[in-house]
Protein backbone atom coordinates (compact mmCIF):
# COMPACT_ATOMS: atom_id res chain seq x y z
CA UNK A 1 0.00 0.00 0.00
CA UNK A 2 1.20 3.27 -0.90
CA UNK A 3 0.27 4.83 2.06
CA UNK A 4 2.34 2.17 4.61
CA UNK A 5 5.17 2.91 1.89
CA UNK A 6 5.45 5.92 2.25
CA UNK A 7 4.98 6.60 5.98
CA UNK A 8 8.41 4.18 6.13
CA UNK A 9 10.59 5.98 3.70
CA UNK A 10 9.84 9.45 5.58
CA UNK A 11 10.60 7.27 8.79
CA UNK A 12 13.79 6.31 7.81
CA UNK A 13 14.64 9.59 6.13
CA UNK A 14 14.04 10.78 9.44
CA UNK A 15 15.39 8.20 11.67
CA UNK A 16 19.04 8.23 9.50
CA UNK A 17 19.12 12.38 10.04
CA UNK A 18 18.64 11.67 13.82
CA UNK A 19 21.11 9.25 13.54
CA UNK A 20 23.60 11.31 11.77
CA UNK A 21 23.61 13.69 14.76
CA UNK A 22 24.38 11.82 17.75
CA UNK A 23 24.66 14.53 20.10
CA UNK A 24 20.60 14.55 20.04
CA UNK A 25 20.94 11.12 20.97
CA UNK A 26 23.31 11.45 23.94
CA UNK A 27 21.36 14.50 25.56
CA UNK A 28 18.23 12.65 24.78
CA UNK A 29 19.65 10.32 27.78
CA UNK A 30 21.28 12.04 30.04
CA UNK A 31 18.83 14.81 30.45
CA UNK A 32 16.51 12.12 32.46
CA UNK A 33 19.31 9.88 33.78
CA UNK A 34 20.31 13.88 35.55
CA UNK A 35 17.23 14.30 36.83
CA UNK A 36 16.88 11.10 38.31
CA UNK A 37 20.69 11.69 39.87
CA UNK A 38 19.86 15.12 40.83
CA UNK A 39 16.13 15.53 41.73
CA UNK A 40 15.40 12.63 43.31
CA UNK A 41 17.33 13.23 46.30
CA UNK A 42 15.50 16.49 46.51
CA UNK A 43 12.24 14.52 46.25
CA UNK A 44 13.48 11.75 48.90
CA UNK A 45 13.88 14.40 51.61
CA UNK A 46 10.65 16.30 50.54
CA UNK A 47 8.38 12.98 50.55
CA UNK A 48 5.60 12.57 53.00
CA UNK A 49 2.66 14.80 51.63
CA UNK A 50 -0.48 13.50 49.72
CA UNK A 51 0.75 10.92 46.75
CA UNK A 52 4.62 10.84 47.74
CA UNK A 53 4.33 8.51 50.01
CA UNK A 54 8.44 8.17 51.95
CA UNK A 55 9.95 4.85 50.48
CA UNK A 56 8.39 5.14 47.21
CA UNK A 57 9.72 8.64 45.93
CA UNK A 58 11.37 6.49 42.66
CA UNK A 59 7.59 4.88 41.85
CA UNK A 60 5.72 8.72 41.37
CA UNK A 61 8.85 10.13 39.90
CA UNK A 62 9.72 7.77 37.26
CA UNK A 63 6.29 8.27 35.44
CA UNK A 64 6.83 12.02 35.60
CA UNK A 65 10.16 11.80 34.33
CA UNK A 66 9.00 9.55 31.35
CA UNK A 67 5.96 11.97 30.89
CA UNK A 68 8.65 15.35 30.32
CA UNK A 69 11.01 12.82 27.71
CA UNK A 70 7.95 12.48 25.68
CA UNK A 71 6.76 15.88 25.67
CA UNK A 72 10.77 16.79 24.94
CA UNK A 73 11.30 14.32 22.17
CA UNK A 74 8.07 15.62 20.16
CA UNK A 75 8.35 19.68 21.09
CA UNK A 76 11.42 19.69 18.76
CA UNK A 77 9.84 18.41 15.41
CA UNK A 78 9.12 22.09 14.38
CA UNK A 79 12.34 23.18 14.66
CA UNK A 80 13.25 21.11 11.66
CA UNK A 81 9.84 21.53 9.63
CA UNK A 82 10.96 25.72 9.55
CA UNK A 83 14.56 24.69 8.76
CA UNK A 84 13.14 21.83 6.01
CA UNK A 85 10.34 24.94 4.66
CA UNK A 86 13.73 27.40 3.81
CA UNK A 87 15.28 24.90 2.02
CA UNK A 88 12.27 24.18 -0.16
CA UNK A 89 12.36 20.44 0.98
CA UNK A 90 8.95 20.76 2.07
CA UNK A 91 8.14 22.39 -1.25
CA UNK A 92 9.37 19.74 -3.31
CA UNK A 93 7.79 16.84 -1.15
CA UNK A 94 4.35 18.83 -1.64
CA UNK A 95 4.50 18.40 -5.57
CA UNK A 96 5.35 14.48 -5.14
CA UNK A 97 2.27 12.81 -4.79
CA UNK A 98 3.06 11.97 -1.37
CA UNK A 99 0.53 11.79 1.13
CA UNK A 100 0.80 14.69 3.62
CA UNK A 101 -0.08 12.84 6.42
CA UNK A 102 2.21 10.16 5.71
CA UNK A 103 4.83 13.38 5.83
CA UNK A 104 3.84 13.97 9.02
CA UNK A 105 4.08 10.48 10.45
CA UNK A 106 7.58 10.12 9.28
CA UNK A 107 8.59 12.93 12.00
CA UNK A 108 5.88 11.70 14.30
CA UNK A 109 7.24 7.87 14.27
CA UNK A 110 10.50 8.80 14.47
CA UNK A 111 9.89 11.33 17.78
CA UNK A 112 7.88 8.07 19.58
CA UNK A 113 11.04 6.21 18.75
CA UNK A 114 13.53 8.73 20.21
CA UNK A 115 11.27 8.80 22.97
CA UNK A 116 10.44 5.12 23.57
CA UNK A 117 14.33 3.74 22.91
CA UNK A 118 16.03 5.81 26.17
CA UNK A 119 12.82 5.55 28.25
CA UNK A 120 13.56 1.85 28.25
CA UNK A 121 16.97 2.79 29.47
CA UNK A 122 15.87 4.95 32.07
CA UNK A 123 13.36 2.66 33.45
CA UNK A 124 15.71 -0.16 33.41
CA UNK A 125 18.40 1.82 35.26
CA UNK A 126 15.55 3.13 37.50
CA UNK A 127 15.08 -0.29 38.78
CA UNK A 128 18.41 -1.33 39.88
CA UNK A 129 17.88 1.93 42.39
CA UNK A 130 14.72 0.76 43.40
CA UNK A 131 11.80 1.54 40.93
CA UNK A 132 9.06 -1.14 42.09
CA UNK A 133 7.06 -1.32 38.16
CA UNK A 134 4.33 -3.60 37.49
CA UNK A 135 5.62 -5.38 33.94
CA UNK A 136 2.03 -4.77 31.91
CA UNK A 137 1.23 -1.51 33.16
CA UNK A 138 4.78 -0.13 32.32
CA UNK A 139 3.99 -1.43 28.49
CA UNK A 140 0.64 0.34 28.56
CA UNK A 141 2.25 3.17 29.90
CA UNK A 142 4.58 3.45 27.50
CA UNK A 143 1.84 3.24 24.73
CA UNK A 144 -0.06 5.91 26.75
CA UNK A 145 3.87 8.35 26.50
CA UNK A 146 4.07 7.45 22.83
CA UNK A 147 0.74 8.73 21.89
CA UNK A 148 1.99 11.90 23.88
CA UNK A 149 5.11 12.16 21.84
CA UNK A 150 3.05 11.80 18.79
CA UNK A 151 0.16 14.47 20.00
CA UNK A 152 3.89 17.04 20.70
CA UNK A 153 5.45 16.00 17.43
CA UNK A 154 2.07 16.49 14.92
CA UNK A 155 1.45 19.90 17.15
CA UNK A 156 4.85 20.85 17.24
CA UNK A 157 5.55 20.43 13.33
CA UNK A 158 2.39 22.09 12.60
CA UNK A 159 3.20 25.15 15.01
CA UNK A 160 6.28 25.74 13.01
CA UNK A 161 4.88 25.22 9.77
CA UNK A 162 2.29 27.96 11.21
CA UNK A 163 4.96 30.06 12.22
CA UNK A 164 7.28 30.04 10.05
CA UNK A 165 10.07 31.71 11.96
CA UNK A 166 12.60 29.84 14.50
CA UNK A 167 12.06 32.95 16.98
CA UNK A 168 8.29 33.24 16.96
CA UNK A 169 8.52 28.75 17.52
CA UNK A 170 10.59 29.35 20.31
CA UNK A 171 8.92 31.94 22.02
CA UNK A 172 5.94 29.73 21.59
CA UNK A 173 7.29 26.16 23.03
CA UNK A 174 8.97 27.64 25.91
CA UNK A 175 6.16 30.37 26.87
CA UNK A 176 3.52 26.81 26.90
CA UNK A 177 6.20 24.11 27.82
CA UNK A 178 6.43 25.33 31.73
CA UNK A 179 3.23 25.78 32.49
CA UNK A 180 2.34 21.92 30.49
CA UNK A 181 4.90 20.45 32.81
CA UNK A 182 4.20 22.21 35.84
CA UNK A 183 0.36 21.92 35.87
CA UNK A 184 0.67 18.24 34.90
CA UNK A 185 2.32 17.10 38.00
CA UNK A 186 5.43 15.91 36.32
CA UNK A 187 8.10 16.95 38.86
CA UNK A 188 5.79 16.88 41.81
CA UNK A 189 2.26 15.70 42.42
CA UNK A 190 -0.30 18.11 42.22
CA UNK A 191 -2.09 16.69 44.92
CA UNK A 192 0.86 18.11 47.15
CA UNK A 193 -0.77 21.73 45.83
CA UNK A 194 -3.72 23.61 46.89
CA UNK A 195 -7.00 23.42 44.87
CA UNK A 196 -6.76 25.77 43.25
CA UNK A 197 -3.46 24.74 41.47
CA UNK A 198 -5.32 20.68 41.09
CA UNK A 199 -8.18 22.92 39.24
CA UNK A 200 -5.94 24.45 37.02
CA UNK A 201 -3.94 20.84 36.44
CA UNK A 202 -7.49 19.81 34.97
CA UNK A 203 -7.34 21.85 32.21
CA UNK A 204 -4.23 20.29 30.70
CA UNK A 205 -4.79 17.84 28.53
CA UNK A 206 -0.66 16.38 29.76
CA UNK A 207 -2.11 16.34 33.39
CA UNK A 208 -4.17 13.20 32.50
CA UNK A 209 -1.29 11.31 31.01
CA UNK A 210 0.57 11.58 33.54
CA UNK A 211 -1.83 10.60 36.56
CA UNK A 212 -2.52 7.61 34.41
CA UNK A 213 1.29 7.01 33.79
CA UNK A 214 1.12 6.84 37.54
CA UNK A 215 -1.41 4.60 38.52
CA UNK A 216 0.15 2.44 35.21
CA UNK A 217 3.28 1.63 36.68
CA UNK A 218 1.66 0.74 40.25
CA UNK A 219 -0.23 -2.26 38.55
CA UNK A 220 -3.88 -0.53 39.18
CA UNK A 221 -4.84 -0.87 35.76
CA UNK A 222 -7.90 -0.64 35.39
CA UNK A 223 -8.88 2.78 36.93
CA UNK A 224 -10.93 5.80 36.14
CA UNK A 225 -7.65 7.69 35.77
CA UNK A 226 -6.32 5.13 33.07
CA UNK A 227 -9.33 5.32 31.03
CA UNK A 228 -9.38 9.44 31.35
CA UNK A 229 -5.91 9.39 30.58
CA UNK A 230 -5.82 7.14 27.15
CA UNK A 231 -9.07 8.86 26.04
CA UNK A 232 -7.64 12.67 26.93
CA UNK A 233 -4.45 11.63 24.90
CA UNK A 234 -5.91 9.56 22.45
CA UNK A 235 -8.28 12.58 21.76
CA UNK A 236 -4.94 15.15 21.44
CA UNK A 237 -3.42 12.93 19.90
CA UNK A 238 -5.66 12.53 16.79
CA UNK A 239 -6.50 16.55 16.71
CA UNK A 240 -2.63 17.40 16.36
CA UNK A 241 -1.92 14.27 13.46
CA UNK A 242 -5.39 16.39 11.85
CA UNK A 243 -3.78 19.41 12.52
CA UNK A 244 -0.04 18.67 11.71
CA UNK A 245 -1.74 17.38 7.93
CA UNK A 246 -3.82 20.53 7.41
CA UNK A 247 -0.77 22.65 8.03
CA UNK A 248 1.37 20.38 5.57
CA UNK A 249 -1.25 20.77 2.75
CA UNK A 250 -0.83 24.40 2.84
CA UNK A 251 3.19 24.33 4.31
CA UNK A 252 4.05 27.70 2.65
CA UNK A 253 7.28 30.07 2.77
CA UNK B 1 -9.53 18.44 -22.22
CA UNK B 2 -10.39 18.26 -26.41
CA UNK B 3 -10.15 14.87 -27.78
CA UNK B 4 -8.00 14.84 -31.03
CA UNK B 5 -5.14 13.16 -32.59
CA UNK B 6 -2.43 15.99 -31.28
CA UNK B 7 -0.65 15.65 -27.98
CA UNK B 8 -2.39 17.93 -25.43
CA UNK B 9 -0.69 21.47 -24.62
CA UNK B 10 1.84 21.29 -21.90
CA UNK B 11 0.20 24.57 -19.76
CA UNK B 12 -2.68 25.59 -20.58
CA UNK B 13 -4.64 28.26 -18.37
CA UNK B 14 -7.02 31.01 -18.68
CA UNK B 15 -8.04 33.96 -16.25
CA UNK B 16 -5.34 32.84 -13.53
CA UNK B 17 -5.59 35.11 -10.30
CA UNK B 18 -4.62 34.84 -7.02
CA UNK B 19 -4.45 37.42 -4.36
CA UNK B 20 -2.07 37.88 -0.98
CA UNK B 21 -3.56 40.12 2.09
CA UNK B 22 -0.75 42.10 2.83
CA UNK B 23 -1.28 43.95 5.89
CA UNK B 24 -5.40 43.10 5.72
CA UNK B 25 -5.11 44.28 1.89
CA UNK B 26 -5.72 42.51 -0.84
CA UNK B 27 -2.90 42.52 -3.39
CA UNK B 28 -3.26 40.55 -6.75
CA UNK B 29 0.04 38.94 -7.53
CA UNK B 30 -1.16 37.83 -10.60
CA UNK B 31 -4.76 39.55 -12.67
CA UNK B 32 -5.71 37.16 -15.03
CA UNK B 33 -2.84 34.81 -16.49
CA UNK B 34 -3.38 33.36 -20.40
CA UNK B 35 -1.05 30.66 -21.01
CA UNK B 36 -0.54 27.83 -23.74
CA UNK B 37 2.73 25.93 -23.98
CA UNK B 38 2.84 23.37 -26.03
CA UNK B 39 4.36 20.32 -25.49
CA UNK B 40 8.17 19.82 -26.05
CA UNK B 41 9.84 23.23 -26.35
CA UNK B 42 11.13 25.46 -23.69
CA UNK B 43 9.14 27.88 -22.39
CA UNK B 44 10.74 31.20 -20.42
CA UNK B 45 8.74 33.33 -18.12
CA UNK B 46 10.75 36.59 -17.90
CA UNK B 47 9.19 39.35 -15.61
CA UNK B 48 10.76 41.43 -12.44
CA UNK B 49 11.19 39.98 -8.94
CA UNK B 50 7.23 40.36 -7.80
CA UNK B 51 5.88 40.50 -11.12
CA UNK B 52 3.62 37.24 -10.47
CA UNK B 53 6.22 34.44 -12.04
CA UNK B 54 6.67 32.31 -9.29
CA UNK B 55 2.73 32.62 -7.79
CA UNK B 56 2.28 31.36 -11.36
CA UNK B 57 4.48 28.60 -10.92
CA UNK B 58 3.20 27.58 -7.86
CA UNK B 59 -0.66 27.52 -8.88
CA UNK B 60 0.88 24.91 -12.15
CA UNK B 61 2.88 22.73 -9.84
CA UNK B 62 -0.30 22.83 -7.16
CA UNK B 63 1.31 24.11 -4.14
CA UNK B 64 -0.93 26.95 -4.47
CA UNK B 65 -4.74 27.35 -5.17
CA UNK B 66 -5.69 30.28 -7.84
CA UNK B 67 -8.24 32.34 -6.53
CA UNK B 68 -10.24 31.87 -10.26
CA UNK B 69 -9.12 30.88 -13.76
CA UNK B 70 -8.90 27.29 -14.66
CA UNK B 71 -5.06 25.55 -15.17
CA UNK B 72 -4.43 22.34 -17.55
CA UNK B 73 -0.70 21.22 -16.68
CA UNK B 74 -0.13 17.97 -18.70
CA UNK B 75 -3.86 17.39 -19.98
CA UNK B 76 -4.92 16.97 -16.30
CA UNK B 77 -6.84 20.12 -13.83
CA UNK B 78 -4.64 21.21 -11.49
CA UNK B 79 -8.06 21.69 -9.31
CA UNK B 80 -9.42 19.12 -9.76
CA UNK B 81 -7.19 15.99 -10.11
CA UNK B 82 -3.86 17.48 -8.28
CA UNK B 83 -2.56 13.92 -7.84
CA UNK B 84 -2.81 13.76 -11.57
CA UNK B 85 -1.07 16.54 -12.25
CA UNK B 86 2.05 15.86 -9.73
CA UNK B 87 2.29 12.17 -11.16
CA UNK B 88 3.41 14.02 -14.25
CA UNK B 89 5.54 17.26 -13.22
CA UNK B 90 9.06 17.77 -12.15
CA UNK B 91 10.01 20.83 -10.20
CA UNK B 92 12.80 22.66 -9.36
CA UNK B 93 11.69 25.32 -6.83
CA UNK B 94 13.23 28.32 -6.29
CA UNK B 95 14.88 27.52 -2.86
CA UNK B 96 16.35 24.54 -3.94
CA UNK B 97 14.38 21.65 -2.10
CA UNK B 98 17.47 19.40 -1.15
CA UNK B 99 17.57 17.61 1.79
CA UNK B 100 20.65 18.57 3.24
CA UNK B 101 21.12 15.79 5.78
CA UNK B 102 20.82 12.82 3.17
CA UNK B 103 23.24 12.53 0.99
CA UNK B 104 22.79 13.37 -2.82
CA UNK B 105 22.01 9.09 -3.49
CA UNK B 106 19.21 9.08 -1.08
CA UNK B 107 17.78 11.92 -1.85
CA UNK B 108 17.52 10.38 -5.56
CA UNK B 109 16.29 7.10 -4.31
CA UNK B 110 14.11 8.89 -1.67
CA UNK B 111 12.40 10.78 -4.88
CA UNK B 112 12.04 7.70 -7.26
CA UNK B 113 10.34 5.67 -4.75
CA UNK B 114 7.55 8.57 -4.08
CA UNK B 115 6.94 8.43 -7.35
CA UNK B 116 5.53 4.72 -7.14
CA UNK B 117 9.15 3.71 -8.84
CA UNK B 118 10.24 0.00 -7.87
CA UNK B 119 13.29 0.18 -5.74
CA UNK B 120 15.39 -1.64 -8.58
CA UNK B 121 14.45 0.84 -11.18
CA UNK B 122 14.92 3.63 -9.05
CA UNK B 123 18.24 2.49 -8.28
CA UNK B 124 19.07 2.10 -11.65
CA UNK B 125 17.68 5.70 -12.50
CA UNK B 126 19.95 7.16 -9.45
CA UNK B 127 22.84 5.43 -11.18
CA UNK B 128 22.04 6.88 -14.15
CA UNK B 129 21.29 10.41 -12.87
CA UNK B 130 24.33 10.65 -10.73
CA UNK B 131 26.27 9.81 -13.99
CA UNK B 132 24.50 12.35 -16.16
CA UNK B 133 24.77 15.27 -13.99
CA UNK B 134 28.09 14.22 -12.97
CA UNK B 135 27.41 13.61 -9.16
CA UNK B 136 29.84 10.60 -8.65
CA UNK B 137 32.70 12.48 -6.57
CA UNK B 138 30.20 13.19 -3.98
CA UNK B 139 26.98 11.22 -4.16
CA UNK B 140 27.82 9.54 -1.07
CA UNK B 141 28.45 12.86 0.91
CA UNK B 142 25.19 14.57 2.50
CA UNK B 143 24.41 17.46 0.57
CA UNK B 144 24.78 19.83 3.42
CA UNK B 145 28.85 19.97 2.01
CA UNK B 146 27.64 20.52 -1.59
CA UNK B 147 28.35 23.75 -3.52
CA UNK B 148 25.88 25.88 -4.64
CA UNK B 149 26.52 24.53 -8.37
CA UNK B 150 26.82 20.73 -6.90
CA UNK B 151 23.43 20.98 -4.73
CA UNK B 152 21.73 22.51 -7.96
CA UNK B 153 22.68 19.86 -10.12
CA UNK B 154 21.18 17.33 -7.86
CA UNK B 155 18.08 19.75 -7.49
CA UNK B 156 17.79 19.06 -11.49
CA UNK B 157 18.22 15.46 -11.19
CA UNK B 158 15.60 15.27 -8.34
CA UNK B 159 13.21 17.09 -10.47
CA UNK B 160 13.33 14.68 -13.36
CA UNK B 161 13.92 11.25 -11.70
CA UNK B 162 10.55 9.81 -12.78
CA UNK B 163 11.02 11.08 -16.70
CA UNK B 164 8.03 13.66 -16.08
CA UNK B 165 6.57 15.07 -19.27
CA UNK B 166 6.45 18.87 -18.34
CA UNK B 167 9.32 20.32 -15.92
CA UNK B 168 8.83 23.24 -13.69
CA UNK B 169 12.24 25.69 -13.00
CA UNK B 170 11.60 28.56 -10.40
CA UNK B 171 14.87 30.99 -11.44
CA UNK B 172 17.08 28.03 -11.76
CA UNK B 173 20.18 29.78 -12.40
CA UNK B 174 20.06 32.11 -9.57
CA UNK B 175 23.30 32.27 -8.13
CA UNK B 176 25.39 30.42 -10.36
CA UNK B 177 28.30 31.05 -11.44
CA UNK B 178 28.72 31.76 -15.36
CA UNK B 179 30.38 28.91 -15.92
CA UNK B 180 27.53 26.48 -13.84
CA UNK B 181 24.70 28.71 -15.52
CA UNK B 182 26.29 27.48 -19.59
CA UNK B 183 25.93 24.25 -17.91
CA UNK B 184 22.75 24.15 -17.02
CA UNK B 185 21.52 25.66 -20.31
CA UNK B 186 23.01 22.88 -21.87
CA UNK B 187 21.28 20.00 -19.71
CA UNK B 188 17.63 21.65 -20.02
CA UNK B 189 18.45 21.71 -23.92
CA UNK B 190 19.35 18.20 -23.94
CA UNK B 191 16.72 17.20 -21.81
CA UNK B 192 14.02 19.36 -24.76
CA UNK B 193 15.60 16.91 -27.26
CA UNK B 194 14.17 13.87 -25.37
CA UNK B 195 11.11 15.31 -25.55
CA UNK B 196 10.26 17.02 -22.50
CA UNK B 197 8.76 20.46 -21.56
CA UNK B 198 10.70 22.60 -19.83
CA UNK B 199 8.52 25.58 -17.91
CA UNK B 200 11.35 28.39 -16.37
CA UNK B 201 10.79 31.59 -14.96
CA UNK B 202 13.86 34.09 -15.09
CA UNK B 203 14.46 37.70 -14.28
CA UNK B 204 17.69 36.94 -16.88
CA UNK B 205 17.43 39.03 -20.43
CA UNK B 206 19.99 36.83 -21.33
CA UNK B 207 18.25 33.47 -20.86
CA UNK B 208 15.10 33.99 -21.30
CA UNK B 209 16.33 34.70 -25.03
CA UNK B 210 18.85 32.37 -25.61
CA UNK B 211 17.41 29.77 -24.00
CA UNK B 212 13.63 29.92 -24.89
CA UNK B 213 11.77 28.77 -28.10
CA UNK B 214 8.90 30.50 -26.99
CA UNK B 215 8.51 32.85 -23.93
CA UNK B 216 5.88 35.52 -21.95
CA UNK B 217 6.91 38.51 -20.37
CA UNK B 218 5.49 39.43 -17.14
CA UNK B 219 4.78 42.38 -15.11
CA UNK B 220 2.35 43.13 -12.35
CA UNK B 221 0.91 40.13 -12.46
CA UNK B 222 -0.74 39.92 -16.45
CA UNK B 223 1.04 38.89 -19.33
CA UNK B 224 2.08 41.75 -21.43
CA UNK B 225 4.30 39.68 -24.31
CA UNK B 226 4.32 36.73 -26.33
CA UNK B 227 6.16 35.18 -28.70
CA UNK B 228 9.42 33.86 -29.73
CA UNK B 229 12.12 35.84 -28.76
CA UNK B 230 12.88 36.87 -32.18
CA UNK B 231 9.48 37.47 -32.88
CA UNK B 232 9.19 39.60 -29.97
CA UNK B 233 12.31 41.48 -30.86
CA UNK B 234 11.24 42.04 -34.58
CA UNK B 235 7.57 43.00 -33.42
CA UNK B 236 8.42 45.43 -30.73
CA UNK B 237 11.63 46.95 -31.27
CA UNK B 238 11.38 47.18 -34.84
CA UNK B 239 14.58 48.64 -35.53
CA UNK B 240 17.21 50.23 -33.38
CA UNK B 241 19.83 52.83 -34.06
CA UNK B 242 22.73 53.78 -31.92
CA UNK B 243 24.61 57.30 -32.91
CA UNK B 244 27.66 58.67 -31.25
CA UNK B 245 27.89 61.88 -32.38
CA UNK B 246 31.60 64.18 -31.53
CA UNK B 247 29.94 66.05 -28.74
CA UNK B 248 30.75 66.71 -25.28
CA UNK B 249 27.71 64.84 -23.02
CA UNK B 250 26.38 68.00 -21.74
CA UNK B 251 25.38 68.56 -25.63
CA UNK B 252 23.74 64.84 -25.59
CA UNK B 253 20.37 65.59 -24.49
CA UNK B 254 19.57 68.28 -26.38
CA UNK B 255 20.12 66.46 -29.80
CA UNK B 256 18.42 63.50 -28.15
CA UNK B 257 15.21 65.68 -27.93
CA UNK B 258 15.87 67.01 -31.44
CA UNK B 259 16.09 63.48 -33.26
CA UNK B 260 13.07 62.33 -31.12
CA UNK B 261 10.88 64.82 -33.25
CA UNK B 262 11.62 63.19 -35.94
CA UNK B 263 9.00 61.38 -37.72
CA UNK B 264 10.73 58.19 -38.48
CA UNK B 265 12.00 58.55 -34.53
CA UNK B 266 9.53 56.55 -31.60
CA UNK B 267 12.10 57.21 -28.69
CA UNK B 268 15.62 57.86 -28.25
CA UNK B 269 17.53 57.58 -25.29
CA UNK B 270 20.97 58.56 -23.94
CA UNK B 271 23.43 56.27 -22.41
CA UNK B 272 27.29 56.71 -22.32
CA UNK B 273 28.37 58.99 -25.04
CA UNK B 274 25.76 57.69 -27.29
CA UNK B 275 22.11 58.35 -27.92
CA UNK B 276 19.81 54.87 -29.16
CA UNK B 277 17.31 55.73 -30.99
CA UNK B 278 14.07 53.41 -31.82
CA UNK B 279 12.90 53.99 -35.25
CA UNK B 280 10.35 53.01 -37.66
CA UNK B 281 12.29 52.91 -40.91
CA UNK B 282 16.10 52.41 -40.72
CA UNK B 283 17.38 53.20 -43.42
CA UNK B 284 15.22 56.50 -43.68
CA UNK B 285 15.91 57.10 -40.21
CA UNK B 286 19.39 56.75 -40.44
CA UNK B 287 19.50 59.18 -43.65
CA UNK B 288 17.36 61.76 -41.59
CA UNK B 289 19.64 61.43 -39.13
CA UNK B 290 22.80 61.92 -41.17
CA UNK B 291 21.00 65.05 -42.61
CA UNK B 292 20.35 66.67 -39.17
CA UNK B 293 23.56 66.12 -37.32
CA UNK B 294 25.49 67.59 -40.81
CA UNK B 295 23.09 70.43 -41.15
CA UNK B 296 24.10 71.44 -37.41
CA UNK B 297 27.65 70.45 -38.43
CA UNK B 298 28.44 67.54 -35.81
CA UNK B 299 30.60 64.95 -36.89
CA UNK B 300 29.44 61.33 -36.30
CA UNK B 301 31.95 59.30 -34.21
CA UNK B 302 29.73 55.94 -34.81
CA UNK B 303 26.83 54.70 -35.73
CA UNK B 304 24.96 51.43 -36.20
CA UNK B 305 22.38 49.18 -36.40
CA UNK B 306 22.19 47.95 -32.86
CA UNK B 307 20.39 44.50 -31.92
CA UNK B 308 17.34 44.96 -30.37
CA UNK B 309 16.79 43.17 -26.72
CA UNK B 310 14.16 41.51 -24.83
CA UNK B 311 14.52 44.84 -22.80
CA UNK B 312 13.23 46.85 -25.48
CA UNK B 313 10.16 44.53 -25.86
CA UNK B 314 9.71 45.37 -21.40
CA UNK B 315 10.43 49.12 -22.04
CA UNK B 316 7.98 49.57 -24.99
CA UNK B 317 5.23 47.63 -22.70
CA UNK B 318 5.86 49.54 -19.75
CA UNK B 319 7.83 52.56 -19.81
CA UNK B 320 10.22 51.05 -17.59
CA UNK B 321 13.71 48.93 -18.05
CA UNK B 322 13.68 45.23 -16.78
CA UNK B 323 17.13 46.17 -15.20
CA UNK B 324 15.84 48.25 -12.97
CA UNK B 325 12.04 47.35 -12.01
CA UNK B 326 10.94 47.15 -8.71
CA UNK B 327 9.48 44.85 -6.50
CA UNK B 328 5.53 45.23 -6.12
CA UNK B 329 4.49 42.58 -3.73
CA UNK B 330 6.07 39.74 -1.90
CA UNK B 331 5.26 37.01 -3.35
Amino acid sequence: MTFALHTSLFFRRKLLETLRQPVWIVTGLSTPLLYLALFEPLLRSVAGGAGLPPGQVLDVFVPGILALMAFGAGMGAGWVVIWEMDSGVIERLRVTPASRLALLLGTVLRDVVMFAVPAVVVIAIAIGFGFNAHWGGLALMLLLLAALTASCSAASSALGIGLKQIGSLAAVVTGVQLPLTLLSGILLPLSLGPGWLQVLGHFNPMYYAVEAARDLTAGTITTATVGIGFGVTAAAAALALWWGTRSYHKAMV
Amino acid sequence: MPVTGSPPDAVRTSGLRKAFRVKNEAVEAISGIDLTVAAGQIFGFLGPNGAGKTTTLRILTTLLPADAGEAFVAGADVRRSPQQVRRRIGYVGQLGGADASATGRENLLLQGRLYGMGAAETARRTDELIETFDLGAFAGRTARSYSGGQRRRLEVALGIMHRPPVLFLDEPTTGLDPQNRANLWDQLRELRGTGTTIFLTTHYLDEADQLSDRLAIIDHGRVIAEGTPAGLKQRYSGDTIDITPSLPPAGLPALEHDLASDPFVRSARTSGGSIRLSVTDATRAMSAVFSLLAGRGIGIRAASFAQPSLDDVFLRETGRSLRDAKEKVPA
